[in-house]
């Protein structure tokens, strides 16, 4: 006892460094730092506005950090690019007679579905954004749009494919690309006419890669193969070698594995060391982003993916050129080929533009309108909404990866290489 | 055939499991205190290797065997700061200031290297066949170098002056106090023992998972239900859970349908649960966890 108050001071400061030692770190103070200081493309556009009174607030949360880091960083770029495109070469959003120029403000949701939200309401409340565009995911998307629709603010999004996103009523939630369910579509067609005649699917339990094994298993079933398992398995997954064991003993002529590019990387690795070697490999997210190559290396040589857009397609617009104009663009802006996160992401904003620019004014309801009637093609592909939001009008590619490189396979009009099947095992490689 | 390459599959990753919980066994068997830190120094110990491997190319086998030093050092020097200051108070205290430390950790981490997913790729990962069963090349590493060193700690426990003491200390700390021996030395050398052998398991699982700064709570919570299943402080009991865990989640994974992976995760929870209830000084009973009245 006589050693108490010594104790005591140094339990209290422990206490004290430990209590001061997280707090920055934590998600609300990070979150606040970066708040405080817009992306680079919106100082530029905060500098143009000191020139330029007529500005339109555009706002919105992506992962800079965190499970999706990759390709919220494809998004980020996709949307800066439109922005610089729209303000310096444009010319400004036309509404009605005049030209307003964008301000960008982004923030960084660490992937986290309670930062996205925080983010989301403080754009609108704080930072007073008139639209928002999407964040990266389904599951951020989800989280991020539920705030939106409270407000009754417009988000247009690129990057949340979930089905069950537009089944929730909203009115206010528009997304460009392809939805989950038709990923695999082109890609087990083209697989049934090579010849395969069964299929395993795993699927991480959120709400994209459920979307999209749901869409498999029925698209498998269409095109006549039998459908030997579907597993789901945890977001945090950090082994699935014993899943992996599980669909070798089935022996299925292809695999399809849903989810992003972490446990998409994860799951060919455990494929190969348990060798277990379908006929076909087919991931979502990962193959289609060369980073996928340079990380598995031979493993992810002849892996299929689906994918939302890619450079040698025939589509061609009046704004940003045809495919490969837009991807010479972004090459030349940001030193790496563009993923087809980024291009839906720079459709995005160009789809909430075109909405605004028919419209002619930037009341919510006008320009809500506008989305709905809208029919256009652009370098990314057909938009045109549904009544819920989705766009059906955009057919989904595949790709395979052959030598390194990453080539459209399916649908035939788009096709640039033939499908290689079966697959290289493993290990002759 | 396929039970059998199922169970080979399990027990690969048990011998991991069981390497990975000897520092958390061995802390709470000698000192009695619950390391609620333990999965952060896998995941600094994977980090460890992921940046030498990036920045020099250096394997992260290598890695390991370099982690080792530099955290007993950090694990020497934190229980001679902190630990030591609360080792003899109530269990809540030293609880109280292990959680605060894991999250001082995990959040420093992020902050230094954010909270990208990293990964480490080894030219040799894929598998090799023997006897007719697939053998991941990395897997099977990890499980022979975790049973070399296995031995290595058992001979150095059992055969060394600093081994014996350890025993000593976790057998009767009165008793050895009364010898003579400074017990705050024996456990500060014990913690950067344990905490050395902790992160090179995190250098080791680099190659084969996702590596994060948040990547460590769960190693502590498998950490926690092997140390229940297997009995504190022994490596015949660490190894016993570890192979228990990684056969049960294997097999569930492959004989539950839908859900098995999922399920497979969760089991690590309902074991502990199933044990603390039913056996509550493990399956092979160690040391005495705690003292009366503490």
């Amino acid at each position: 006892m006589r050693r108490y108050p010594l104790l005591f001071t140094v339990l209290l400061i422990a206490a004290l460094v430990l209590v001061a030692c997280p707090a920055p770190a934590t998600a609300p103070a990070t979150g606040g730092q970066e708040a405080a200081q817009p992306a680079a493309g919106g100082q530029e556009a905060a500098q143009a506005q000191e020139e330029m009174p007529k500005v339109i607030r555009i706002g919105a949360a992506v992962s800079e950090t965190g499970r999706y880091a990759r390709e919220g960083g494809d998004t980020r770029q996709g949307y800066i690019l439109w922005m610089e495109w729209v303000n310096n070469e444009y010319g400004g959003i036309k509404v009605g007679d005049e030209r307003y120029q964008v301000e960008l403000i982004l923030y960084d949701d660490e992937s986290n579905p309670d930062t996205v939200t925080r983010l989301t309401e403080k754009l609108i409340t704080e930072d007073k954004v008139q639209f928002l565009l999407g964040p990266y995911s389904s599951g951020l998307t989800k989280a991020a749009s539920a705030i939106s629709e409270k407000y009754q603010i417009i988000m247009v999004e690129g990057n949340g494919a979930s089905d069950s996103l537009f089944e929730r009523g909203f009115q206010y939630l528009f997304a460009v690309l392809t939805p989950a369910s038709r990923y695999t579509q082109s890609g087990l067609k083209a697989l049934a006419d090579a010849g395969a005649r069964s299929a395993v699917i795993a699927y991480k339990d959120s709400p994209f890669p459920k979307s999209v094994a749901q869409g498999a298993e029925q698209w498998a079933q269409e095109y006549g193969m039998e459908v030997l398992a579907v597993e789901s398995y945890p977001a945090d997954i950090n082994d699935a070698t014993a899943l992996m064991a599980k669909f070798k003993e089935l022996d299925p002529d292809v695999f399809v594995g849903a989810g992003h590019f972490v446990d998409g990387v994860l799951l060919a690795r455990n494929a190969e060391e348990v060798d277990f070697t379908p006929k076909a490999f087919m991931l979502t997210v990962g193959p289609s982003n060369p980073e996928f190559v340079e990380e598995l290396g031979k493993t992810s040589e002849q892996i299929i993916g689906p994918t939302q857009w890619e450079r040698n397609m025939a589509w061609e617009g009046p704004y940003l050129g045809t495919a490969e104009e837009y991807a010479q663009r972004y090459e030349k802006r940001w030193g790496e080929p563009p993923t087809y996160q980024a291009a839906e992401s720079t459709a995005t904003a160009l789809a909430l533009q075109i909405a605004i620019e028919m419209a002619g004014t930037l009341e919510t309801d006008a320009v809500r309108q506008a989305l709905l009637d809208m029919d256009v093609v652009t370098f990314y592909g057909p938009i045109n909404f549904d009544e819920t939001g989705k766009n059906l009008a955009k057919p989904m590619g595949a790709i395979q990866i052959q030598d390194g490189q990453i080539l459209v396979i399916a649908p035939e009009e788009a096709a640039v290489a033939d499908l290689v099947y079966p697959m290289t095992p493993w290990k002759e490689r | 055939m396929p039970f059998l390459q199922a169970l080979l599959n399990g027990i690969l990753v048990g011998g991991f499991y069981g390497f990975m919980v000897l520092g958390f066994s061995i802390i709470w068997g000698v000192m009695g205190i619950i390391n609620l830190a333990h999965g952060e120094y896998v995941m600094v110990g994977a980090y460890f290797a992921w940046a030498l491997f990036r920045a020099m190319g250096i394997d992260p086998f290598v890695s390991a065997l370099l982690v080792f030093p530099v955290m007993f050092v950090v694990g020497y020097v934190l229980q001679w700061l902190l630990i030591n200051r609360v080792v003899e108070r109530p269990h809540l205290i030293s609880l109280l200031l292990n959680f605060g430390l894991s999250i001082s950790i995990a959040n420093v981490y992020k902050l230094i290297y954010t909270a990208d997913y990293r990964s480490v790729t080894v030219p040799y990962s894929g598998s090799f066949e023997l006897a007719g069963f697939t053998l991941p090349t990395i897997k099977t590493a990890i499980f022979f170098a975790a049973l070399a060193i296995m031995l290595a700690l058992h001979l150095f426990l059992q055969h060394t002056r600093l081994g014996k003491a350890i025993r000593a200390a976790a057998q009767n700390k009165e008793a050895a106090k009364m010898v003579g021996m400074d017990i705050h030395r024996v456990y500060a050398a014990t913690a950067g023992i344990c905490i050395g052998l902790t992160a090179m398991a995190g250098a080791m699982v680099a190659p084969i998972q996702p590596i994060s700064p948040f990547m460590g709570p769960l190693f502590t919570v498998k950490a926690f239900a092997i140390t229940a299943l297997g009995g504190l402080g022994r490596i015949p009991g660490a190894l016993l859970g570890g192979l228990i865990l990684g056969i049960v989640e294997t097999l569930l994974t492959i004989y539950v349908p839908g859900v098995g992976a999922k399920v497979g995760t969760a089991v690590s929870f309902i074991l502990l649960v199933f044990v603390l209830v039913t056996r509550p000084q493990g399956l092979l009973s160690g040391l005495r966890p705690v003292e009366e009245g503490a």
